[in-house]
């Protein structure tokens, strides 16, 4: 399973992406509870919630699992979520959409 | 019924003064007009429930408290200053109160403008907000400012023009009420970097030609290949770093960005109407406070703008504005619609 946390906004707007792949079963043993704690029916209702000027957006993926999330929301099991994906994850810069 | 105690002959003479310092006075000249004349062409309907300002009361002194969060996210944190109390020797403390200084005066001596909300707002800040938090924002009601993680970004307080940039998200949402996402968005973000630098430069009292127009100088370590997070004279030339990658945004609407991160690339696209602010000035020369900006700030306070504003409408507004303020046909007018036409926006 890969998991994967993308922060975008932010006054700077530098988005900054950590993943993470749970490959092994000791590491599957241990994400699994982390990913299921979090409500992912409950995030699509706050998918278009309107973001605080200047806050970060999160982007989540767990397997076939998706979230958006103003950082407000960020807390409780997404929070949980979101810090071992950046104490444990590789990190790379990701690439904002594309020209026009 | 709504009454002006200044007569019409006198404030149309108020209204065309041109110098500098009589601008604010002016501008509340002209909504009295403009009020005088809505309210002629109704004088027979009932009194509206919430009757304009006919002219602009004068503006209040700051009511700052700066708070400390103490690395905590618990907002806003302990009170560290109060308004007239001396500098506590934190930098990030003493640099937000001067920093709500700075912005109030612009507002006030610039604009007529009474504090973010136009009544005389106290100005609340937090400083050392999370654990090497690399951010600053706005939540609707404060500042909040980050240290900064120490690696690329330095505590945000260093740059007054993101100081300024905070405090106009403020003015926006007690004015044209922008929605935060796609066009909208990146004209909210706009406004907060237009009036962001305005602060700036009033501050250093720096002419368009002197002014960096860059959008947070001085917040990157040294560790980072770049100059700010933005650069309204050239927009996507701010950084260029190993890690960090380039500055995205766009100088004009050939380049425009879709994307769904980032509210829509509200921070990315904001590089075309910052370009746009920075020609009219660069066109007309002199204090970017000056006529640019009383078009600009005209337009955020026209109630013109919906709050899903598009590039096309925004544009559309600023030269009605500046048609208004200098007529059709000035130099400012022009440089308007010349730099709505560099960056490809259609008026």
């Amino acid at each position: 399973m890969k998991i994967t946390v993308q922060r975008s906004g932010g006054i700077a707007a530098m988005t900054r992406v950590w993943s993470v792949e749970a490959v092994s079963d000791d590491d599957k043993e241990r994400w699994m509870p982390i990913v299921e704690a979090c409500p992912w029916d409950e995030a699509k209702s706050q998918a278009r919630t309107v973001n605080e000027p200047d806050r970060f957006m999160y982007s989540i993926r767990a397997g076939q699992r998706r979230a958006t999330l103003p950082e407000r929301a960020v807390t409780g099991p997404w929070q949980e979520l979101v810090e071992c994906a950046k104490a444990e994850g590789s990190e790379s810069r990701g690439r904002l959409g594309a020209r026009r | 019924m709504l009454c002006s105690i200044v007569p019409p002959y006198m404030l149309r003479r108020i209204a065309a003064q041109s110098e500098p310092r009589l601008w604010a006075v002016a501008r509340a000249a002209k909504e009295s007009l403009l009020h005088i004349k809505d309210l002629q062409a109704v004088r027979a309907a009932p009194a509206p429930s919430t009757p304009p300002s006919v002219v602009a009361a004068k503006p209040s002194p700051p009511k700052r408290t700066i708070y400390d969060a103490d690395t905590s996210e618990n907002l806003p944190g302990r009170v560290v200053r109060k308004e007239g109390a001396a500098p506590i020797g934190d930098a990030a403390a003493d640099e937000a109160y001067d920093g709500l200084g700075s912005t109030h005066r612009l507002y006030a001596e610039i604009f007529g403008r009474d504090s973010i909300d136009g009544a005389g707002l106290a100005l609340d800040a937090t400083v050392h907000y999370g654990n090497l938090y690399d951010n600053a924002f706005w939540d609707g009601n404060q500042m909040v400012f980050g240290d900064g993680d120490g690696e690329i970004f330095q505590r945000f307080t260093k740059s007054v023009s993101v100081i300024g940039h905070e405090l106009a998200h403020g003015v926006t949402q007690f004015t044209a009420g922008l929605n935060y996402r796609n066009q909208a968005g990146a004209l909210n973000e706009s406004m907060s970097d237009v009036f962001g630098v305005l602060v700036e430069q009033y501050l250093k009292k720096e002419t368009t030609e002197q002014a960096s127009w860059l959008i947070g100088e001085g917040l990157f370590t040294d560790k980072v290949q770049g100059a700010a997070l933005r650069s309204m004279k050239a927009p996507g030339t701010a950084y260029d770093d190993d890690i960090l990658g380039k500055d995205p945004q766009p100088d004009s609407m050939d380049t425009y960005v879709r994307t769904s991160a980032d509210n829509g690339g509200v921070h990315i696209n904001s590089g075309i109407p910052n370009r746009a602010f920075y020609l009219v000035a660069s066109e007309l020369g002199g204090n970017a406070w000056g006529a640019p900006g009383q078009i600009w700030y005209g337009t955020l306070t026209s109630g013109s703008l919906p709050s899903a504003c598009t590039f096309g409408k925004f544009a559309k507004t600023t030269a009605a504005t500046a048609e208004e303020l200098f007529g059709v046909g000035s130099v400012e007018h022009d440089a308007v619609l010349k730099a709505w036409e560099t960056v490809k926006v259609k008026v």
